[in-house]
């Protein structure tokens, strides 16, 4: 088996390109979001509106021990979670339409809602 | 060589390679997180390239299955799901990208289209599971993500072979 040859390159940049185009696509048609949805195990439990430029942190009562921060410019993002992993807490702040932060063993998912939604033809 | 010694020596190679799995996937998950969320090295996925290479696409997907299955008992069934769609995935490109180019397709390649297959297969159960992730703007970064991901771990199993061919207990090229 050849570890490497020169065509290799040639589908990694076919991938890149794939990627960058999709990216540019993403990122041209991302409206101003307004609101954050937050989801538990799939079901819509909360809308938390953004821009209301207060800064605040908060916590649902299905999960408590789950602590999310709300920034003045709009950005949402988890704070603090009792997960092993921390997955959510370094996804960071979201602000853009369409962006996810999951913390699955806790079911949640953080999403801000606009842009083009839900699941259609990618795969 | 007899049938039955051939037959017992890929069992045991198999089940080794797995034991090297999940060490590497708790070696992985000792390192320092990186930057951006769902984006993992795939240490694991070495010996599971290096079983589809040597010993055949039965052994390396059984590793992948099996992977699963002890992610599903130790992390839970969602773990569990990822790991196996991610691992079958990814088995199944390289298996079919080696079949495709008459086994003439490099070990990088492979390794780069095992990774990028494997955050698609992660990818798509995700949105399997929670219907509402907006996966398509995860998409090109898992992408690029599994070309840095699979040129990492090509070099590394090209690094590590003569370890793993003393495993067997015979020399491989």
């Amino acid at each position: 088996l050849r570890f490497i040859r020169k065509t290799d390159f040639i589908a990694v940049a076919a991938i890149l390109l794939a990627a960058g185009v999709l990216l540019l696509f993403r990122l041209r048609d991302s409206s101003p979001p307004a609101a954050a949805e937050i989801y538990l195990n799939g079901e819509l439990i909360k809308t938390v509106p953004l821009h209301t430029g207060e800064e605040r942190s908060f916590s649902l009562p299905e999960r408590e021990k789950v602590v999310f921060h709300l920034y003045p410019d709009g950005a949402i993002a988890f704070e603090s979670s009792d997960c092993p992993d921390k997955v959510c807490v370094h996804t960071g702040r979201l602000r853009r339409a369409g962006q996810t932060a999951a913390c699955l063993p806790n079911g949640l998912l953080l999403k801000i809602a606009g842009g083009a939604d839900g699941p259609d033809a990618v795969l | 060589m007899t049938a039955a010694f051939r037959k017992t020596r890929l069992l045991t190679q198999t089940a080794l390679l797995f034991a090297l799995a999940v060490v590497l996937s708790l070696v992985e998950g000792l390192l320092p997180a990186l930057p951006v969320p769902g984006v993992r090295l795939g240490l694991s996925n070495i010996p599971v390239m290096y079983a589809l290479f040597f010993l055949g696409k039965g052994p390396a997907a059984s590793i992948a299955g099996l992977k699963g299955a002890f992610a599903a008992l130790t992390r839970g069934a969602a773990a569990g799901l990822l790991s196996v769609s991610g691992g079958l995935c990814s088995v199944g490109a390289m298996a079919l990208l080696l079949w495709l180019s008459k086994k003439r397709a490099s070990c990088f390649l492979l390794s780069i289209c095992g990774a990028v297959c494997h955050n698609l297969g992660q990818l798509a159960a995700v949105s399997l599971l929670y219907e509402t992730f907006g996966f398509q703007f995860y998409l090109p970064v898992l992408l690029a993500a599994g070309i840095a991901a699979g040129a990492v771990t090509a070099v590394l199993l090209r690094v590590l072979q003569p370890a793993f061919a003393r495993l067997e207990g015979g020399k491989r090229s």
